[in-house]
């Protein structure tokens, strides 16, 4: 069975390979999750943090603003405002903060998923949006599993903290070739907006 | 000399099976068939366009004019591109082009039965091949793969020709035409239900 099995590798080695044409716009996927049975009408204000989490396996954590980091918060505050959320400063008590994270997974082919980075240095502390000594709660895991770039938006629920933890409602990955490249900004925060249709004000 | 002739046959009587019927071609055929095949019901569901890419080989071994038997592998690959599109999942949404691709490895056990002599000018048959495929499902979302590797059950019923280059060449055209089925699930594909047609060459080696 062992020969036949090399046979078939043998034979396979004649097939087309998908990703040798593949474009890197073509590349990239945006993938939305969404926490079960909330409803996105009943929150009416939000705040974004001031500069993006840059996380790392190569153990290098911090925060930055650079002009793609500039380009993402306005992109995605517009986005929001566009749906009828209203952006205020922190200290004006939203109704959920976003958090944005650059992933940087290229170090080594660990993988991350954010009940995991979100207690590392460089991603926003639930201090940060007034919750001193909360932990963050993930309805559902979406790992980053591959050595790649990754970009993710996460809404945080600061209305109804459960247990002592802040639970993120929807969060949206960026991944694939390009998606820490400015000039992709705009088109990866419309398609993740656009295809979350419940995240409005309005029913 | 008659009975020199007689008793060459008589030598020949004795060397078993290959002397059961008069012998045109020696026993043992190859063949190679390039093949194109097209999917058919769910599989449709999955990729609809047809493959090109593909070929089949196979050994069979004649014990008499009429009745053969073998073994047959091969590889056909199944390939689409899907654009842009939004996917529903469990939790939320995905938004991908998809590359779809499906690659098959049977190997398969065959009975070939002949429906002309062996020294005819066409040789028309009908054959059937069972045994086991190798099915790797891979569909890519972006450049992120989603991959399954199985063995399944494969059956398929097949109808053919022969034509000799020359009367009693061992070389022959061979054109044929399968039915693939298989009752392989994986996502959208229910069962594999293919048609293929193949166009080769076979050879009397030995």
């Amino acid at each position: 069975m062992s020969a036949m099995l090399g046979l078939a590798v043998s034979i396979s080695s004649c097939s087309k390979d998908p990703l040798k044409d593949m474009t890197d716009e073509e590349s990239r996927i945006y993938v939305t999750n969404r926490a079960n049975g909330v409803d996105f009408t009943s929150y009416k204000t939000f705040s974004i943090a001031d500069s993006v989490a840059v996380i790392s396996n190569s153990g290098k954590n911090e925060r930055a603003l650079t002009d793609y980091d500039k380009k993402l918060i306005a992109d995605v505050s517009a986005a929001m405002t566009a749906r009828g959320y209203t952006l205020v400063g922190k200290s004006a008590k939203p109704d959920l903060a976003v958090n944005l994270t650059r992933i940087d997974n290229t170090y080594s082919a660990i993988y991350y998923d954010p009940g995991y980075w979100s207690g590392i240095g460089g991603y926003y502390d639930p201090f940060y949006w007034g919750y001193p000594g909360y932990g963050y709660f993930w309805p559902s895991y979406y790992q980053v599993y591959q050595r790649e770039r990754a970009v993710s938006i996460d809404l945080i629920d600061l209305k109804n903290p459960k247990n002592n933890e802040l639970v993120a409602i929807w969060n949206a990955m960026l991944r694939g070739s390009g998606v820490w490249d400015i000039a992709n900004v705009d088109s990866m925060v419309t398609a993740v907006f656009a295809q979350s249709t419940y995240l409005t004000t309005s029913k | 000399m008659k009975s020199l002739k007689n008793g060459i046959l008589l030598i020949i009587a004795c060397m078993g099976i290959q002397t059961a019927f008069a012998q045109v071609r020696s026993p043992l055929s190859v063949n190679v068939d390039y093949s194109i095949a097209q999917p058919l019901g769910s599989l449709k569901d999955y990729t609809d366009k047809t493959s090109f890419r593909g070929w089949s080989a196979g050994l069979q071994y004649h014990l008499n004019d009429r009745l053969s038997v073998g073994l047959r592998s091969g590889y056909q690959e199944f390939f689409q591109k899907l654009p842009r599109a939004v996917y529903h999942t469990d939790g939320g949404e995905i938004s991908a082009v998809q590359t779809r691709t499906l690659q098959v490895v049977p190997l398969l056990a065959t009975a070939q039965y002949q429906l002309a002599k062996p020294d005819a000018v066409v040789i028309p048959y009908v054959g059937l091949a069972a045994g086991a495929a190798s099915m790797e499902y891979n569909k890519f979302y972006g450049e992120f793969s989603d991959k399954y590797n199985n063995w399944q059950f494969m059956a398929s019923p097949e109808i053919g020709i022969n034509i000799p280059f020359g009367k009693g060449s061992p070389l022959l055209f061979n054109a044929s035409v399968q039915y693939m089925y298989s009752p392989y699930k994986m996502q959208e594909i229910t069962s594999y239900n293919v048609v293929q047609a193949n166009v080769g060459l076979r050879l009397h080696i030995n």
